[in-house]
């Protein structure tokens, strides 16, 4: 016979304010098998662990229910403080009374009756808990890190540099991914490069780290410390072993293009390297425009390199590593403005640019070195308009979500313009001045101080008259339409998340939010955590985000997985699914549905009423299953079981709702 | 288009030289019924009693559920088969219930069974789609036209599904305080494979013995869950429901929701199209997301 303990916790007025917590333990003490009730100030606090760990011992408790918040919140605490105690830590039901119930009912009354109700639940399934215990899995310790935009770089740097090694896939050419296209970072005015260029040499030569570029995360198996990850190797096209990094087969390439890393804004040759502090520091082919592989004509890089490093038949590659943990960092992309709104142009106006590009353009290594002039006839604009919102707090038309780093960027390039520009005039439109962080909003004030005129309002429309744009708007605040006319546009535009974001979340089983967000696995407490474990996010993976953010996750990310690696085994969740085999009829349902590939099937010769018979049966491999229950409700027969939530337990929590 | 009694005479004679030469252990077919227009299925272990071996307009049982007993694991086993017994045995192999190299199928084209006391075709087969085997080692005869399409099928439970939600539920609880629970369905269901049933999970509870309609119906729908997406659609569960329930209806309907919502699917046209239900897609609908 089970000897159940009921702790109800008020948890302050959280629950006491909407639940009447007495009537609740008053009710507890009827229900079956339960022998000891107690009601809790705070059961988390280390008064209120000790007054349960005393009523265990007292009065010879095998399990107990604790009524109080969500199990996401505390189960682990109590978790924890049962491993102290003669009871299994697995002993312990969680009714939540508070997430569930206090906090979304106003009336006492029926708060009341369903923390009832779940205590009924949690104690006709604790009656049914049976101990389980951990085993201990084995650690890679070596660490994946996807993108190698600043997020991707400080993560492995910081991975690296406590002693482990780490792979550093990037899909580009070069690694340093947006911020070393741009020019100065707010609000302190770096030059981006220069700061962004010594970390990214610093990876570069760390002997603790690999970096692979033109790469791309191809498929993913595994769970915690133990991934197995096939990353596709692009063809360079240059044997980085050979190529000495000289540059001759850069310079003599005859095929030009529109380079991605200026925008647009100048060309770059087939054979090349992004931007000159790319790292790696040697060339790749671009095997679309170059015309030996696609003509069998030229052959110049080869003819002069003296290193013999160009290899046309270059093949893309397949590579399979284990890893421990992985840090994804797949960072943003701008939205395509371009599809979305025609009334600034649709992207046919030259002038009309996005934020990216203006980075460009103002910036001292690039294409105009530095000189801003008008793409379309290379003219010193006078004036400027720039656009906040363009894609963001825009639900109709681009995301409801703020991009976080438009205003200040914004405020950035307003001051920029009119410090470059003599007699400059710039006109910001905006809905509201975001400026929340250090030292951003005395920037904001300076940018109005260099004579920003900020006008509250979006533009409705913009249209060409003789070499001006002439922008159309309302400022909201002196209710009036406002006209004008500019030699140039920059629209603030939103962040969106990388289009791969959604194939890497998919193979890690990370979920991604309705706007293709990463999710963590706690908007506050775990914030860097998936729900995979031992997958993290560093950067604008997850959310629109600003360099110093994005460092100061991926850091955190970084501490994780060297918190991780300082083990030298994990304990496994033995909360994991079994197999009854004498039910399971070998059917394979369940290895179609296993999200984690934890399931396989397997001939067993058996003796069956005396006869030698070869079944089919489920094998589970307890290190890959999550526990996620989905074979076992996929199970016909009934056959497969999640301890800790077995189909015994489950009916007997609605037996006890509904009977 | 052979007659039936040339099609008697052909398995006779394929069983016969089947088990003579020891090609299979055993072969299942039809035998006579005490009564005329009765008929009842047959294991055959000797060549001698082949003979016993009857095919009519009246061999009305599914062959394929008489493959999954213990009684015939051993050797090779021979077994007529229809369209109904092809699609049976395709889902049975896909679910590894049956091993294809176990298993010698003498193909039978079918033209439908009839009831005996009517004279007329019976309802599964005037909806029947594959009167073809779909797949044999040898075939008797040769291959007939096939049915109605699949969409045809439907016609009931677009019928049901646009009565309102109180309408509905007055139906089906009609429907369900009928059943007497006696399990018929299950057995006869060549898509039941189970060691154990639910239904017989005593201890666990997933279903109560009271008679009752919650009851009833929470044998009925789990049963759907179960088998409908996977229904060959024989129709031998509600041909031997002695209550007469329209069972076909609930399986068809589980197979219309597949069909709209994962595209054309046919249970039992091969052995390896995994169960629409059992597998997860890119392009899956999620309207409920």
């Amino acid at each position: 016979m089970s000897r159940i303990g009921v702790f109800i916790c008020h948890c302050g007025t959280n629950i006491a304010g909407t639940v009447n917590v007495s009537e609740v333990a008053e009710a507890a003490k009827s229900l079956p098998h339960v022998v000891h009730v107690e009601e809790n100030k705070y059961a988390c606090s280390d008064p209120g662990q000790n007054a349960i760990k005393q009523a265990i011992e007292e009065h010879n408790l095998d399990r107990i229910v604790i009524g109080s918040c969500s199990p996401r919140m505390h189960e682990e605490t109590f978790r924890k403080m049962l491993s102290e105690t003669s009871v299994n830590p697995y002993m312990l039901e969680i009714a939540n009374i508070r997430e569930q119930c206090s906090w979304v009912h106003k009336e006492k009354e029926v708060g009341t009756e369903k923390s009832i109700d779940l205590v009924r639940m949690s104690a006709a399934k604790v009656d049914r808990n049976v101990p389980l215990y951990s085993g201990e899995i084995p650690i890679t310790k070596r660490a994946l890190v996807i993108g190698g935009g600043i997020a991707g770089i400080q993560a492995a740097l910081d991975i690296a540099d406590a002693g482990f090694p780490v792979t550093l896939v990037e899909k580009e050419p070069s690694i340093g991914g947006k911020m070393v296209m741009l020019d100065k970072t707010f609000p302190t005015m770096d030059c981006s490069a220069c700061i962004c260029a010594p970390k990214m040499n610093e990876a570069g030569a760390h002997p603790n780290i690999e970096i692979m570029n033109l790469s791309e995360v191809e498929d993913a198996t595994g769970y915690i410390g133990n991934f197995s990850v096939t990353i596709r190797q692009k063809a360079k096209y240059i044997d980085y072993d050979k190529c000495n990094g000289c540059g001759l087969c850069e310079q003599k390439c005859p095929s030009k293009v529109v380079s991605e890393f200026e925008r647009g804004l100048a060309q770059r040759r087939a054979v090349y390297k992004p931007f000159p502090q790319a790292v790696p520091s040697k060339p790749i082919i671009d095997a679309a425009n170059c015309r030996k592989i696609n003509e069998d004509r030229c052959g110049v890089c080869h003819k002069l390199c003296g290193a013999d490093a160009i290899n046309y038949e270059d093949k893309d590659e397949l590579i399979t590593q284990e890893y421990g943990a992985v840090i994804i960092a797949t960072g943003y992309e701008l939205i395509d403005w371009t599809k979305l709104y025609g009334e600034y142009g649709a992207g046919a106006y030259p002038d009309v640019i996005d934020g990216l590009t203006f980075e460009r353009l103002i910036n001292a290594s690039g294409p105009t070195e530095g000189k801003i002039v008008r793409p379309s006839d290379g003219k010193e604009p006078k004036s400027c308009v720039m656009i906040k919102c363009v894609g963001s707090r825009d639900p109709h038309k681009g995301k409801a979500y703020c991009s976080r780093a438009c205003c200040m960027y914004g405020a950035k390039h307003a001051h920029q313009f009119l410090e470059k520009i003599e007699d400059g005039e710039c006109y910001v439109f905006y809905m509201d001045v975001r400026a929340a962080g250090k030292g951003y909003d005395e920037f904001y004030m300076n940018t109005l101080e260099d004579g920003a005129v900020y006008v509250r309002g979006r533009i409705s429309h913009i249209y060409p008259e003789g070499s001006q744009y002439v922008c159309v708007g309302e400022d909201t605040l002196s209710k009036k339409l406002v006209t004008v006319s500019a030699d140039m546009v920059v629209l603030d535009t939103a962040m969106v998340a990388q289009e791969s974001a959604d194939t890497i979340g998919r193979l890690f089983g990370v979920t991604r939010n309705l706007d293709g967000w990463l999710t963590e696995a706690h908007p506050k407490l775990r914030p860097v955590e998936t729900n995979t474990a031992g997958v993290y996010l560093a950067g604008a993976a997850q959310g629109p985000k600003d360099i110093p953010d994005s460092v100061a996750q991926a850091s955190a990310a970084a501490a994780k997985v060297i918190g991780m690696f300082c083990k030298d085994s994990l304990e496994s969740n033995p909360m994991i699914c079994t197999v009854n085999e004498i039910n399971c009829r070998g059917c394979g349902d369940c290895v179609d549905v296993c999200p984690y590939g934890a399931i396989s099937t397997q001939s067993v010769d058996r003796r069956e009423n005396s006869v030698w018979v070869t079944r089919t049966l489920a094998f589970i491999n307890a290190g890959l299953c999550q526990g996620c229950g989905a074979c076992t409700a996929s199970c016909k027969a009934s056959a497969l079981d999640l301890l800790g939530f077995t189909n015994e337990q489950i009916l007997q929590e609605v037996d006890a709702l509904c009977l | 288009m052979a007659s039936t009694q040339d099609i008697q005479s052909a398995i006779r004679a394929r069983a016969g030289k089947l088990l003579q030469k020891e090609v299979i252990s055993c072969f299942i077919g039809w035998e006579a019924g005490r009564f005329e227009g009765q008929s009842s299925p047959l294991v055959v272990r000797s060549a001698a009693d082949a003979q016993k071996l009857i095919y009519n307009d009246y061999c009305v049982q599914l062959l394929a559920k008489y493959l999954l007993t213990e009684n015939c694991s051993e050797g090779k086993v021979g077994v007529a088969v229809r369209g109904c017994e092809s699609r049976g045995i395709n889902l049975a192999l896909k679910d590894g219930q049956l091993q294809r190299e176990n298993l010698h199928l003498v193909g039978i084209a079918c033209q439908g069974v009839k009831d005996f006391s009517t004279k007329e075709e019976l309802k599964k087969c005037q909806e029947c789609t594959h009167r073809n085997p779909i797949i044999y080692d040898d075939l008797i005869g040769s291959e007939v036209t096939d049915g109605p399409r699949v969409e045809d099928t439907f016609a009931e439970v677009i019928e049901l599904e646009a009565l309102s939600h109180d309408e509905r539920y007055e139906y089906w609880s009609a429907v369900f305080t009928r059943c007497i629970r006696c399990k018929a369905c299950r057995d006869v269901c060549p898509g039941c494979t189970c060691n154990e049933c639910f239904t017989d999970q005593a201890a666990m509870g997933w279903q109560g013995k009271q008679s009752s309609l919650a009851e009833n119906a929470n044998y009925g729908i789990t049963r759907m869950f179960h088998s409908g997406e996977r229904c060959i659609e024989c129709g031998e569960c509600e041909r031997v429901c002695p209550a007469r329930l329209p069972l076909m209806q609930i399986n068809r309907k589980v197979l219309k929701d597949a069909y709209d919502i994962f595209g054309e699917y046919v249970v039992g046209i091969d052995d390896c199209t995994p169960n629409p239900l059992d597998t997860y897609l890119l392009e899956d609908v999620e309207e409920f997301m």
